[in-house]
């Protein structure tokens, strides 16, 4: 709000000054000034119409102060006045442009990380425990040969069925070394102020948020406690959280298409995020499964994206959880304990 | 010690220790010698015993592809039927494979009685190749052993021409070509006019392969 009050403000003293003084200095110059300030809160359209509004302000000062008489010095600087305005809007206008796509750039990176991490993660996990899988299958099935050969073969059956047992015991072990992988990297935790966070993270995706059409509506609490948690970790379960409801709503063709993200203090003094869509909702989804890895209603979804945002969520000691949203779409909303209680 | 030799042999090469140890146990269970190997140089370096025999192979082996190797072996000319296992293969690798003359692709964790059917159509297809290639042999010796004069008579013989016509040809006397031609098919063991004109064409293809 400071910035376009200043910018107005510094117009209406440049046109006063204008006004007031000799045709001979070319103050209008200064209009410049207002452009390049319009570029950090407008867009493309509203440089060019700043730009326009700074040329008929112009045009209008040396209106008022013709009754002086006419110079050449003076219609000279008006001239180079209006070409320093209409170069300088051209020059934002394309600042601007640039701006847009590294945002937008920036937000497809997001989601690119988001993507390629999950999918090289699940397939190399996927091939540590197909392995001692196989080899439990083929040693499995070496000991029925073992057993249906005349007469049978017990001690070479007891050896393989040996060997399938040891082969189950490596995949569990595989299981339990990923498990202790991603508990150990929340070991960055520190103090989170998740308002911050909620910002942070609405940010990043701007550029997805203003191509889907979806107007967010942030109703964040000021009475929030301080949070105890890993910062990136908080920041990926919103992210998730808002792109599934982005994706979600991109599902319906007609109706309004809001996303409300809210924070607030939980019943046990904690903090609780909330965020609705008025998207597809979970009308033909096994509801109960939603959490579940793998399980998955997107053509191409992986179903991790909701399998790890509960598991974030639980190692932070807090709890998530989903409702239909009314009349249409969905609320998902998660707790985070207060930092001070937890550490108390 | 022959009679062993010739009892069909499955090579392994796989270089997890436990998948090695379980293919081995599966393979022994169904009757079948069987050699493990973690690195294909280890199997390159094992004399193979003379006997139908073929190669169950992981694709991903540390440092080498497995389809690479299939391209290895066929360079060395070591006609061995490839049975490819993998954890994760993908449509246009077992096509590649396929196409390449691999007997079958299969997926970890796969059924063993699809792993037991592709090691019986590997081992019958060494074994009939095995059986050509001795038989081809056998026929290379034959025709080593005729005079320079007689492999003439056969090649004259085999491209069609009548005994008068070849007598002719030579500066022969029509006798003379009839005693070299029963010579040649007693020494070349060729029933018939047919069966060495069959013979002739065998040799033909080997040396236009070789």
């Amino acid at each position: 709000m400071f910035l376009p009050v200043t910018t107005v403000a510094l117009a209406l003293t440049v046109f006063a000054v204008d006004t007031i003084t000799d045709l001979e200095i070319a103050i209008p110059v200064f209009y410049t000034a207002i452009i390049l300030l319009s570029v950090s809160f407008l867009n493309k359209n509203g440089i060019v119409f700043v730009g326009l509004g700074c040329i008929a302000l112009t045009l209008l000062s040396d209106l008022l102060t013709a009754n002086n008489g006419v110079s050449e010095a003076g219609v000279i600087n008006t001239a180079l006045s209006l070409l320093a305005i209409t170069s300088t809007t051209f020059l934002a206008v394309k600042i601007q442009s640039s701006k847009v796509a590294a945002s937008e750039a920036q937000s497809q990176l997001a989601h690119v990380v988001r993507v390629t991490t999950l999918g090289e993660l699940a397939a190399s996990i996927a091939h540590e425990v197909n392995q001692p899988l196989a080899a439990a299958v083929i040693n499995g099935n070496a000991c029925l040969e073992w057993l249906a050969a005349n007469p049978p073969n017990f001690d070479e059956a007891r050896r393989a069925a040996a060997l399938l047992v040891e082969d189950t015991h490596r995949a569990s072990h595989i299981l339990a070394q990923v498990r202790a992988l991603t508990k150990g990297s929340t070991s960055e935790k520190g103090p989170v102020e998740i308002n911050k966070t909620i910002l942070a993270t609405v940010a990043l995706i701007d550029a997805e948020i203003q191509r889907s059409e979806v107007s967010v509506q942030t109703q964040l609490s000021n009475h929030l406690p301080i949070v105890d948690g890993d910062q990136v970790q908080l920041q990926q379960v919103i992210l998730n959280l808002i792109l599934n409801a982005i994706e979600a709503m991109n599902l319906v063709a007609a109706g309004p298409r809001v996303l409300v993200i809210s924070s607030a203090t939980s019943d046990s003094n904690g903090v609780l995020i909330s965020v609705q869509d008025t998207g597809a909702g979970f009308a033909g989804k096994n509801f109960d499964r939603i959490f579940d890895a793998f399980y998955t209603t997107k053509p191409n979804g992986m179903g991790m994206g909701l399998a790890i945002s509960r598991s974030i969520v639980e190692n932070h000691c807090g709890r998530i959880w989903a409702t239909p949203n009314s009349p249409r779409g969905a609320v998902f909303q998660f707790t985070l304990p207060n930092g001070r209680e937890l550490n108390a | 010690m022959i009679e062993n030799n010739n009892k069909p042999f499955v090579f392994v090469v796989d270089d997890d220790p436990h998948i090695r140890q379980a293919l081995h146990g599966l393979i022994r269970s169904i009757q079948l010698n069987v050699h493990t190997f973690a690195t294909t140089e280890e199997f390159l370096n094992f004399e193979r015993p003379e006997a139908p025999g073929c190669l169950v192979l992981d694709v991903r082996l540390p440092g080498l592809n497995g389809l690479d190797f299939q391209h290895d072996l066929q360079r060395l000319k070591i006609d061995l039927p490839i049975i490819f296992i993998t954890a994760h293969g993908d449509v246009p690798m077992s096509v590649r494979a396929i196409k390449a003359g691999a007997i079958e692709f299969l997926t970890k964790p796969f059924r063993h009685q699809d792993l037991v059917d592709a090691i019986n159509v590997g081992i019958e297809r060494d074994r009939s190749h095995r059986q050509a290639m001795t038989s081809l042999r056998e026929l290379q010796s034959r025709f080593v052993s005729l005079t320079p004069r007689e492999r003439q008579i056969m090649h004259k013989v085999t491209g069609g021409g009548p005994n008068k016509q070849i007598a002719a040809e030579l500066k022969l006397s029509e006798f003379t070509v009839q005693v070299h031609r029963s010579h040649v098919m007693h020494k070349m063991k060729a029933k018939s006019l047919v069966d060495l004109v069959r013979m002739a064409d065998k040799l033909q293809d080997c040396a236009k392969t070789a």
